[in-house]
């Protein structure tokens, strides 16, 4: 009895969903429903009730109705949702609270709830449950009590709720947007170039058209032989039948084989990208695939790769890596756990200062511990900072075994400790700290336990406490990247606490500026404290990703790192792989690094965009944002080392801009290698996506979440890494890879190569139909402006299908450098991005050389097959032959790198050419019967084609000769290198060849070649 | 991969994922780049000039061989003012009588062609106007597609064979030679094309109702030969592709010595006036490179010289400015004052 959704749509425009009696079933073992299925998540529809078990994927947005929780508790994990790593905690509605697990698969009732709409943070809705179960109310529901598609359900023994949305209009699905079909920039230009060629063959066909009418009524109708009707039985249409036949004759200009065989070639970029051995990830098994087909091109030419952080960048794994206990510095460069032996030792050794750290670690939290069966304890945070730091102690011995809401159990060193749990003083991101006030089991004592940020524990500390070594601690571990936290405690006593306790009561009772309330009681009782330490915990950076991003922005490329995390972690991240470098205030604080980091209000140290080399735009105001945004503009302007020169905006700042001033940003994000956007939403990565795109930049989004799906979809191209926070992202996005670091390969190998296979492709595709077509509008020339085709239609099928179609293929295997090369040099994107290899002034090249090569072949045909010779059949396939031996050298002319299939299809096609031709010279029927045959017999046929070869390419081997040693281009000069290096190509020791090429570049001048070492000292010299 | 080989063969066991390795998947064919240094571009040149130079000599001394003799005869063979009305006009006498001296020995067999100029024997509506299966099957003669507006005769609409514009203005002027006053033989047997002969005109298909219709184009056809035989239509209907062209009339077996005087009789029958177009006799002989044609043997010389020149030219420049290649510091990124980007 499911209810009709489209009926039920109510007139204040609210939709009504019966919560039906036919539960779906997501597990088998769930409690005891009789009628329990287990289907397909597409199947689910609205007023299903549905069963989750931990760990599974929300199949759709759904009201909770029952948890395994006794308290209605469940915990979710919205990462692939919003991009917060932390769990949340979702909450069964009151008027469900007391359903029993029988009673669930039998309820009946009504949701109100708004449209779908695509709001994560809100959901305005109310739900009544009928009778006889419970009395008739309506209860309100917030986003607290649905589990929203795509997030994961955790620590939760099974959970179930209503379908409300499914399909495409959950708030993940209406959030993703629909992905628009992708052109490449090279597609763009081929397309602009196609429109060119348009207009130019409606110009000819009508010039020649009015010329052929011209000729018709001044000489043709003399030509008694050609019977014109005479004037006035002619047909009315009879002046648009010339031009009619031009525009037959000259539809082949543009080739219509040039889509099916650029298709073709992207098809095999994709493969190439598939098959990609160094793509494939070991870790978690993933080869790199290519979904889209279509834009491989593009990967050659980015210009800004905005790069999500958490799981991209980092392995979203976090580790305790180091800690300062007093005086002691633990943890050394090396060991990835913290295993320092002097650390192990101070715990042996039962340190006082360290056991209370460890307790710290282990209590100040509100990590939930969850036993197994086999007495294994795991952990389930909110943070995971707190988890790793709750697994550090664990593994150092001080293990939280159990914790309810009043009690918390410790083991360490084998004996059990108790604590009583009186008060959680939350983490506000105002305060920047949270503390627990817990009882000493044995002795009664009372402690405040805090945490936080040392920039907001710190100041905290008991009067005459030596602050500095922390600070300098901190200091040290964020430059290595590392999250810090200070850790501080001290006593209270029983009478403070219960004055304190009793102020805490009201101020969480008080109506009204509550929050408030809270910090100042809070503020109050965290003071005096014996500040205890700093921990550094690790966001582990995946593998290879400075030199991944070094090599990245060697070529060219701008990197934007876009995440939801805060501020300074960001900031750290991006100076651990090398998004910013820290420039030379990096110590002393240079004028100009400090004038220019303007101060961030919300949640940063002051000094660390100083010294990132960081321009930092923020403020508490509009004002104060715009203000700092002009100023940023105006260094960027400035200093002509723009290069170093980064960015750092938070989400708020951003909506601010965009609001006021989304000029002077696109100004800023122009001018700027480098930018580092935090606390970021979906929309608004996607929005800077869209910014760079309209400016005319050719963007790549990476991520690995669902938070990033929308800005993958919005960016020319799509990257997703397959990561743990599902495969949301990779099935968005156009392309996906196992790792941030192959990265580098898919844009400098596969995207270079593409781009450049493809500008080979397109503009030759040009060259041979226009070629063939200026052989035929010189051909109307002669013969009276008539419209005569020079060639039969099987030839001229022939020539667009085969002839000229295999051989260019094989350009699909060429590479003009080798893959170590380019790694070498990745500067040579450069020409790929700037579009060097096909743009309008190279497409004039291939026109002239097509207009020249048409005007060789077709003046060395009629004059070698001139008087007697001049027979229509002859002659045509004179010219044919002579269009097949020049396009045969051209494109061997244009291939760098000649592999088996590549001689063997551009020869054999030259082969092909005579069988195919013998073979239908010798059909009777046809009209090219025995003309191959005559041909083949004849010395002159043979040596007009050498004529015509030397004619038609030796000008052009001169040209790149010159080209190539007086004026050479990048890619010219890295062949060069490559040649006389030979050990590159054929050698597979990679390393000396890379250590020579390095040699080479770095210009040390002894460990050159002694060959070429006379001509080097010369060339240097002439150089300057 | 840095993977140690138990760990990788570990994996490879656990159903891996991994790209199956091939030199063809992984772009890593063999390959050889050859580049355009100066040693290669030089030889090439040079090799071609040396090839050039001499195939280019060869065939122009061959062309120069042929004797070619070559008389115009469309202006002087009508007197009248009104060439286009003389010429229409059946009943005048239109032979006209031509006296060629010969300036070298020709040897036999020589060719005699006639050339047209000016006509468009390759103009569209002209060259489509013809139909290839009436001009072989007996059974067709009534398929006459594409043969408009010469397809069927004006009285009773029977279909013309050989139909179309092509057969129509068959050209029509006769020649007779002799050679110091004596009659010479001229071989019209076998100057078309053995294949035409053979596969592409029927040896039953006679003509029928060929130039019966008010407007007479050109030659008519004896209806008692069949169409194989009738090889000045078989020549005819080998469309020139071009508006200059010259066709085969026949052969003279015999040689003819240096001065000798040949008188050849025109029947001017052929209209070449009303469009402007002239009508000339050619006696050529023939060696390995066709007829006389300077074109590949000039055209050889001059590239194989250019080439030459060319290699030469390179030889020096780079000996008076040699440049190192693939020298690193060339590149643009690391030249120290940019100003010649690439």
């Amino acid at each position: 009895m499911r209810g009709d959704r489209d009926s039920n749509l109510g007139p204040s425009g609210h939709r009504q969903t019966t919560a039906c009696t036919r539960p779906a079933l997501r597990h088998q073992s769930a409690p005891k429903i009789h009628f329990c299925l287990k289907i397909k998540a597409q199947e689910i529809h609205v007023g299903d009730v549905v069963w989750l078990h931990e760990n599974d994927e929300i199949p759709c947005d759904l009201v909770l109705i029952g948890t395994s929780d006794p308290q209605g508790i469940c915990y979710v994990e919205t990462a692939a949702l919003d991009g917060e790593t932390d769990l949340k905690t979702r909450i069964i509605p009151p008027i469900s609270a007391n359903l029993s697990v029988e009673q669930l698969g039998k309820v009946k009732g009504v949701v109100e709830c708004p449209n779908p709409d695509n709001d994560i943070r809100r959901f305005d809705a109310n739900m009544r449950l009928f009778l006889p179960i419970i009395d008739n109310e309506k209860c309100p529901l917030t986003i607290n009590n649905t589990l929203l598609q795509s997030c994961y359900l955790r620590y939760t023994e099974w959970a179930c709720g209503v379908a409300v949305y499914t399909g495409n209009e959950t708030k993940s699905g209406m959030s993703r947007g629909a992905a628009e079909p992708k052109l490449t920039a090279a597609d763009a230009i081929i397309d602009k170039l196609t429109i060119a060629i348009f207009m130019f063959q409606i110009v000819v066909v009508l010039v020649l058209g009015y010329f052929g009418n011209a000729w018709k009524y001044t000489e043709g109708l003399k030509q008694w032989y050609l019977m014109y009707p005479v004037e006035g039985e002619a047909p009315w249409y009879d002046f648009s039948i010339i031009p009619l036949r031009f525009e037959l004759l000259c539809s082949i200009m543009i080739p219509i084989s040039i889509k099916v065989t650029l298709d073709l070639a992207k098809g095999v970029y994709a493969k190439f990208i598939d098959w990609d051995e160094q793509m494939f990830d070991w870790e978690t098994n993933t080869p790199a695939h290519s979904a889209n087909t279509a834009i491989s091109e593009d990967l050659g030419q980015v210009e800004y790769i905005l790069s999500d952080k958490t799981g991209t960048l980092t392995e979203n794994k976090m580790i305790l890596k180091r800690c300062c206990i007093s005086d002691t510095s633990y943890g050394n460069d090396n060991g990835d756990q913290l295993n320092d032996v002097r650390l192990v030792n101070a715990i042996s050794s039962n340190d006082p200062d360290v056991i209370k750290f460890l307790l710290v670690m282990a209590l100040c939290n509100t990590v939930v511990p969850i036993k197994s069966n086999d007495d294994t304890v795991s952990y389930k945070a909110q943070s995971q900072d707190e988890e790793a730091l709750v697994n550090a102690a664990a593994n150092l011995n001080m293990m939280l075994i159990s914790k309810d809401s009043s009690t918390a159990e410790i083991c360490f060193n084998g004996s059990k400790f108790r604590y009583e749990l009186l008060d959680i003083l939350e983490f506000t991101s105002d305060r920047k700290r949270m503390s627990v006030v817990v009882k000493e089991g044995q002795t009664g004592k009372i402690l405040l336990l805090s945490k936080g940020a040392d920039e907001a524990l710190l100041p905290r500390a008991c009067p005459g406490q030596q602050i500095q070594r922390y600070l300098e601690a901190a200091e040290m571990y964020s430059q290595l990247g590392l999250r810090t936290l200070c850790l501080g405690w001290r006593d209270l006593k029983e009478s403070e606490y219960k004055e304190w306790s009793k102020n805490f009561q009201e101020a969480s009772c008080s109506l009204d500026n509550r929050e408030f309330k809270i910090a100042e009681v809070c503020h109050s009782l965290e003071r005096d404290l014996h500040i205890l330490g700093v921990t550094a915990i690790e966001d582990r950076l995946q593998d290879g990703v400075p030199e991944t991003i070094k090599l990245l922005r060697n070529a060219g490329i701008n990197v934007w790192m876009l995440t939801g995390d805060k501020q300074n972690t960001a900031i750290q991240i991006g100076l651990l792989c090398n998004l910013i470098t820290s420039g030379p205030g990096f110590e002393s604080r240079s004028p100009r690094i400090a004038q220019a980091g303007v101060r961030l209000a919300t949640d940063t140290l002051p000094q660390t965009p100083h010294r990132a080399g960081a321009l930092c735009t923020g403020g508490k105001t509009e004002e104060d944002i715009l203000r700092s945004l002009e100023r940023a503009l105006l260094i960027m302007k400035n200093t002509s080392e723009t290069k170093d020169l980064a960015f750092v905006l938070d989400g708020w700042a951003l909506e601010i801009i965009l609001k006021h001033s989304k000029e002077s940003f696109t100004r800023l994000a122009m001018l700027s290698k480098t930018g580092i956007c935090c606390r970021m939403t979906p929309l608004q990565k996607a929005q800077l996506v869209a910014i760079l795109k309209s400016a005319g930049y050719l963007t790549l989004a990476i991520g690995d979440g669902g938070n990033d799906v929308r800005m993958i979809q919005e960016a020319n191209i799509g990257v997703g890494i397959s990561g743990r926070e599902g495969l949301q992202a990779a099935r968005a996005a156009d392309y996906s890879i196992g790792k941030f670091k192959f990265l580098k390969r898919l844009i400098l190998i596969h995207g270079r190569y593409s781009y450049n296979r493809t500008a080979f492709i397109s503009q030759y595709s040009f060259y041979k139909s226009l070629l063939i077509c200026f052989i035929q509008i010189m051909f109307a020339f002669l013969s009276g402006l008539s419209g005569t085709s020079l060639f039969n239609s099987i030839s001229l099928m022939a020539y667009n299908v085969f002839y000229t179609s295999l051989p260019v293929m094989t350009i699909i295997f060429d590479k003009d450098i080798s893959e170590t090369t380019v790694m070498q040099y990745p500067q040579i994107l450069l020409h790929s991005q700037a579009g060097r290899l096909l743009n309008p002034a190279t497409f004039c090249g291939w026109f002239g050389r097509s207009l020249y090569h048409a005007l060789v072949v077709f003046f060395i045909t009629i004059s070698a097959y001139s008087d007697e010779k001049s027979e229509m059949q002859e002659l045509s396939m004179v010219a044919l032959s002579g269009c097949i031996w020049l396009q045969a050298f051209v494109v061997t002319m244009d291939t760098n790198s000649f592999t088996y299939p590549q001689i063997l299809l551009i020869w054999g096609n030259f082969v092909a050419f005579y069988m195919i031709n013998l073979i239908l010279s010798a059909i009777p029927s046809l009209q090219l019967y025995t003309i191959m045959f005559r041909l083949c017999s004849q010395p002159s046929y043979w040596i007009s084609m050498a004529l015509t070869v030397a004619v038609g390419m030796g000008p052009v081997v001169a040209f790149r000769y010159f080209k190539n040693l007086y004026q050479p281009s990048a890619i010219n000069i890295l062949k060069q290198i490559e040649q006389s290096n030979g050990s590159i190509q054929t050698s597979g020791n990679l390393e000396s060849a890379r250590a020579k090429l390095t040699n080479l570049l770095t210009g040390s001048r002894k460990i050159r070649d002694s060959n070429y070492h006379p001509l080097l000292s010369d060339s240097a010299e002439s150089a300057r | 991969m840095s993977l140690p080989a138990s760990e990788s063969d570990s994996l490879a066991s656990r159903r891996s994922k991994k790209p199956k390795y091939s030199k063809f998947t992984q772009q890593e064919l063999p390959a050889c780049k050859p580049l355009l240094t100066p040693g290669i571009v030089i030889g090439a040149f040079s090799l071609i000039g040396v090839i050039f130079v001499p195939i280019g000599l060869a065939s122009l001394a061959a062309s120069q061989n042929i004797v070619e003799l070559i008389d115009r005869y469309d202006a002087e063979c009508v007197s009248a003012n009104d060439k286009v009305g003389f010429i229409q006009d059946t009943k005048t006498d239109k032979a006209c009588t031509r006296k060629i001296t010969v300036p070298k020995p020709m040897k036999g067999p020589i060719h005699i062609y006639y050339q047209l100029e000016n006509f468009y024997q390759n103009h569209r509506r002209y060259v489509k106007s013809r139909n290839d299966k009436q001009l072989l099957y007996k059974d067709a003669a009534s398929t006459i597609t594409n043969c408009e507006p010469e397809a069927t005769s004006e009285d009773g609409g029977a279909p013309i064979v050989p139909c179309g514009l092509i057969a129509w203005s068959l050209f029509n002027d006769t020649y007779s030679f002799s050679l110091n006053k004596k009659a010479v033989e001229v071989n019209k047997k076998n100057i078309a094309w053995d294949s035409d002969k053979n596969k592409k005109f029927g040896s039953d298909v006679f003509p029928s109702n060929f130039q019966k219709g008010g407007l007479i184009g050109g030659a008519k056809l004896n209806e008692k030969i069949p169409l194989s035989e009738q090889e000045d239509l078989i020549v005819w209907m080998r469309t020139a592709a071009l508006p200059t062209f010259r066709k085969l009339y026949g052969r003279i077996e015999s040689d003819i010595m240096a001065s000798d005087e040949i008188t050849v009789v025109i029947q001017n029958n052929y209209n070449t006036y009303s469009f402007g177009g002239t009508k000339a006799l050619v006696l050529s002989t023939t060696s390995w490179i066709g007829g006389r044609n300077n074109f590949i043997g000039v055209a050889y010389v001059a590239i194989g010289g250019i080439c030459l020149f060319l290699a030469m030219g390179f030889v020096i420049l780079y000996v008076i400015k040699p440049r190192a290649l693939g020298d690193p510091n060339y590149l643009s990124w690391n030249k120290e004052n940019p100003d010649h980007p690439n």
